[in-house]
Formats: C-alpha cells, structure tokens, sequence
C-alpha cells in the first residue's frame, strides 16, 4: 500500500516537474523544427514570464538594485495570479513577435553558431538587466491562495495542490498546441515548413507570417512556464539560463519539432529526476538526466519519435 | 502566343557563374523540353524561373504572361500559375496524401492569405477532378506519402501541382528512378494535362523520352543553350545528340 502511494507520488511529482519542461521544449521545439532557428534566448522569456508574473500578481518589496537605489520601494500591481495567467503569455507573445522581427529574421540564413551566440547574448542582457535594476536576490512568488495547501487524493493521500494545477495547465495549453498544429490549415503549413520549407513556398504560400505566429505561440508558452513554474521554487535572475539546458535536451530527446515527443521526453527527465531526487539521490539527479539523455541519442540520434531525416 | 519568355538570365551559386546567358520561350499549349547531361544547368533553369534560390539572377529576364517575375519570391510567381514538380518529388514524407494535396490549395482560402491580395487566373484542379485523374492516389488518400512507391510520389507531386493555379506546370526529371511501365503511365499523364490545356516545360536527362513527347526542345551543356528547335528537328540532328546528350 505505501510503496503503490509512493510509487503514485513520485509519478505525480515526475510529471509536475516535467511539466515545465514540456511547456519549455514544446516552443522551443518548434521554434527550432519549423524555423530552424537555436533560440538560447528561450530560457530569458521564461525569466521575463517568471518576472512579469510576479509584477501582475503580487507587490514585491524592493531592498537592493537601481530602482531600490532611486527610492523605489517596491514593483508589481497586485492583480493576482489568474491576471497573471492571462496577461503574461499575452506579454510575451508579443515580445517573441518582436524578437522574431527584430533578431530572428536577420539571422535565418546563418550559422547556427551565429544563432547562438546572438541569442544567447539577448538572453545575459535580459538576465543582468533584472539583476541590476531588481537586484539579484531571491523572491518567493506565492502560490495562489485557492490553490495553495494540500489535496486529498485517493491512495497518495495529501499532495500539493499546485502542483496538481501545474500539471493541468501545462495539459490544457500543450493540448491546445497539439489541436492547433495537427487540425488546422496553420498547423499544416507549419508541419510541411518543418519537412520542406521551400517546397511550401513553390506551392504560394508564404510562410514569413505562419512563421512569426509559431515564434509567438513559442515564446508564449515559455511566458506561461514562468508563471506556473515560479511559485514552485523562487524567482531570480539565474532561473532562465538554469531551465535553458534541460529545455534543449528535452527537445533533442524528444525529436526536434514533435510536440508528442517533447511531452514524452519531458515527462520522462522529470520523472527521473523526481525519482532520484526523492531516493535520496538529489546530487545525482542531474548527471542521471544527462546520463539518460547520453544513452536515448546513442541508440536513436534524432530523438525518440523524431523523424530519420536530420535537421541541418 | 509565348507564355514563358526567358532572355539572356545569368544565374549564380555564390560565385560560380553557372547560367550563362540562357534564353529560351515556353509557347502557350505546347510541351517544352529542356534537355542535356547531368549538371548542364537544367534544374538550375528551373529554380531561376520559379523563384527559389540559389541561384540569384543577376541579369536577364524572365516574363511569365506578359508580367515581369525575375527574382520574385517563389509564393508569388507560383500563385501567378507557375508550378513545379521538382526534382525528386520533394513530397511532404510524414503527411498524408490527401494533406499534402490539400496544401496546394490552402492559399485560395482567404483566411490563410494572412492578408495577401491573390488573384487567380486559373483555379486550379478540383480534389475531385484530380482524383479521377489518379485513381491510385483516390485509394490512398489517408496513407503517409513517404510510404508510397516512387512512381505513386511521382503522380502525388503532380497531382500537388495541378491542385495549384497552374498554367504552366513544370517537371523536373519525373521519370527518374522509374520502371519503364511505370514511366509510360507518368508519360500518359503529362500527354493528357497537355492535351487538357495546360502548357508544360519538361526537363529530363532521359531525352529519347522526352522527344518523344515534346513540341519544341532546348539542349543545354554547361549552362548554355546549344540547341533550340523543334522535336523532330532534335531527332534528326545525330550530331548534337550525340555530343550533347549522349543519345
């Protein structure tokens, strides 16, 4: 009975923590399969989703920092956390519209080195920014008052009721991603750009504006990562670059540019990491995703339900 | 009436000048051939017309319907009626085939223009008139392309190209890797879209097979034209195919 509740937990916990990677890989994956773009800037939108959802909900009292030095004592509007739900992936939706047009475009026909280092460059200037204007100290971002606290569920017993809503949230969006991109012309010609980007123009489509949609829908879903991701652990300025890695590895385990393999791939390192973690392996937690990862793209290098050809 | 007119195009991959000065007509109804040897710049030709790069135009011109299209992007020349069936098939492997057909007309629905203004001079094949044209493909609508056989994909990037507006439908090498008797039912094919109207510029290595339907032919060898003139001309001119296509 306690090892079925135990086993049930870690499931639980492996699934909630792979959640956000889900949410992570799913944009990032797309991103990188239809517009074959690296975006190491992925990991700043979750920081600025994880920031901003701060802001909207709550109101932060500021101790150090620029703003606290000009006599600035604290940020945020206090709208509560559905507000942040909405506005957040809004937000970011947008500025992934801008980063599209303003960064993106001018770097499709280059190197993917370029495309990482242009990225990653946008990524540390967005990170020391809120490091110096808010300071670098750790904030905790509270969880929802009505989802805060533990359920009663069957068999497990008491779990965190958060964590139960992340797990949901992160179903609801993914599914809708998932409805948009297999049932939707837009979803079709964003899957034939993925395989064949040229032979989709030859057939007059242009596909600069599905494009700069599916770099929007992206970034939004890493927007969305940072507020459901934030109230599990606290917000600081390093937390973007940290889910970055994990994110990248997510999609290249899953196949790059399949939404059902990021879900797998995503469930499956936090599953693992879970797992370990509550064994009382938390130090090996991370060499173990790592490890995993090493095996999975030993045996199938373009990933678990990636497809044969490769995406150079 | 010339449907197609391409004057002296210079075409580039980077530095290497590998069109030079190209001219040829495609004529309103008839079958085209442009032949010549692997790497004499047909394909290259090809790409020019329709848009994609490399290589990039550095001069001429190409005229399509009186309009001016040189270096347009590829969405506009092919919503103008240019489509291409490219070398290798370059179908969608992981879509269905009914997919990949109803991508050919996702631009005729307004709401996927995303605010272009397209005006059509053909409509395009209707899905059911494409699939009485290929039977085949009627039978495996929901089956993935990359499953199907060469010849299937042949007729499925085809049938892709005829579901577009199309007034004149380009092929690229379409009996490569085929069976003979699977390369006399793509022959049929082509016979009957050109007997149906639609103009058709053909580009093959395999140029007994093309003679044997074309109009009017061209032979390149390293990114020039060597030859223009009609099929039959072709046939009888030993020299040239010997020297240049090796037939």
């Amino acid at each position: 009975m306690t090892l079925l509740a135990d086993i049930l937990t870690l499931l639980l916990n492996g699934l909630q923590q792979g959640a956000i990677y889900v949410l992570l890989a799913v944009g990032l994956s797309i991103i990188l399969g239809t517009l074959k773009f690296v975006n190491f800037a992925h990991g700043a939108l979750y920081l600025v989703g994880a920031y901003l959802g701060l802001f909207i909900t709550t109101e932060v009292p500021l101790t150090n920092g620029q703003l606290a030095e000009w006599g600035i004592q604290s940020y945020g509007i206090g709208l509560g956390f559905i507000a942040a739900l909405v506005i957040v992936p809004i937000v970011v939706f947008v500025i992934g519209l801008l980063m599209e047009k303003f960064v993106a475009q001018a770097f499709y026909s280059r190197p993917d080195t370029d495309q990482i280092l242009v990225t990653f460059g946008l990524a540390i200037i967005v990170q020391e920014t809120l490091r110096a204007m808010l300071g670098g100290n750790s904030q905790p971002f509270q969880q929802p008052s009505w989802a805060s606290g533990p359920i009663a569920l069957p068999i497990i017993g008491n779990f965190p009721r958060w964590r139960l809503g992340v797990i949901a949230i992160t179903a609801v969006l993914v599914l809708g991603v998932y409805l948009l991109v297999e049932y939707t012309d837009f979803g079709l010609i964003v899957q034939a750009g993925t395989l064949d980007g040229e032979m989709v123009r030859l057939l007059g489509i242009k596909l600069s504006r599905p494009y700069l949609v599916v770099f929007g829908i992206g970034a939004a879903l890493a927007g969305v990562a940072g507020v459901v991701g934030g109230p599990l652990a606290n917000v600081n300025p390093n937390i973007g670059t940290e889910q970055l890695v994990p994110a990248f590895l997510t999609v290249v385990i899953g196949g790059v540019g399949k939404i059902e393999g990021a879900v797998v791939a995503g469930l499956m390192l936090g599953t693992l990491q879970v797992a370990l973690i509550q064994t009382g392996n938390a130090a090996w937690s991370q060499v173990g995703i790592y490890a995993l990862a090493a095996v999975i793209l030993l045996v199938r290098p373009q990933g678990l339900l990636g497809s044969e050809v490769d995406v150079s | 009436m010339t449907l197609l007119e391409v004057e002296d195009i210079n075409g580039y991959y980077g530095e290497s000048h590998i069109i030079q000065d190209v001219s040829m007509n495609v004529d309103d109804g008839e079958i085209t051939a442009l032949l010549g040897r692997n790497g004499a710049g047909k394909t290259s030709t090809l790409r020019c017309i329709s848009g994609a790069t490399p290589p990039d135009v550095r001069s001429g011109s190409i005229r399509f319907d009186g309009t001016d299209i040189t270096n347009a992007p590829p969405e506009d020349i092919a919503v103008r009626g240019v489509s291409l069936v490219p070398e290798e098939r370059r179908v969608f492997t992981d879509l269905t085939v009914a997919e990949n057909l109803h991508l050919a007309e996702t631009v005729r629905n307004k709401s996927n223009t995303w605010g272009r203004n397209l005006d059509f001079r053909d409509e395009g094949m209707s899905t059911e008139e494409i699939y009485e044209y290929f039977p085949r493909l009627d039978e495996r609508r929901s089956q993935k392309a990359g499953t199907l056989s060469g010849g299937e994909q042949q007729m499925l990037a085809i049938a892709r190209a005829l579901h577009q507006s199309t007034d004149l439908l380009m092929l690229d090498e379409p009996y490569e890797g085929l069976a003979p008797q699977i390369i006399e039912s793509v022959e049929n094919a082509i016979r009957r879209i050109s007997e149906d109207g639609t103009t058709i510029l053909l580009v093959e290595q395999n140029a007994i097979a093309a003679m044997k339907i074309a109009d009017r032919c061209y032979v390149l060898d390293r990114g020039t034209v060597v030859f223009e003139g009609d099929a039959e001309t072709l046939r009888n001119d030993q020299e040239t195919r010997d020297r240049y296509l090796g037939v």
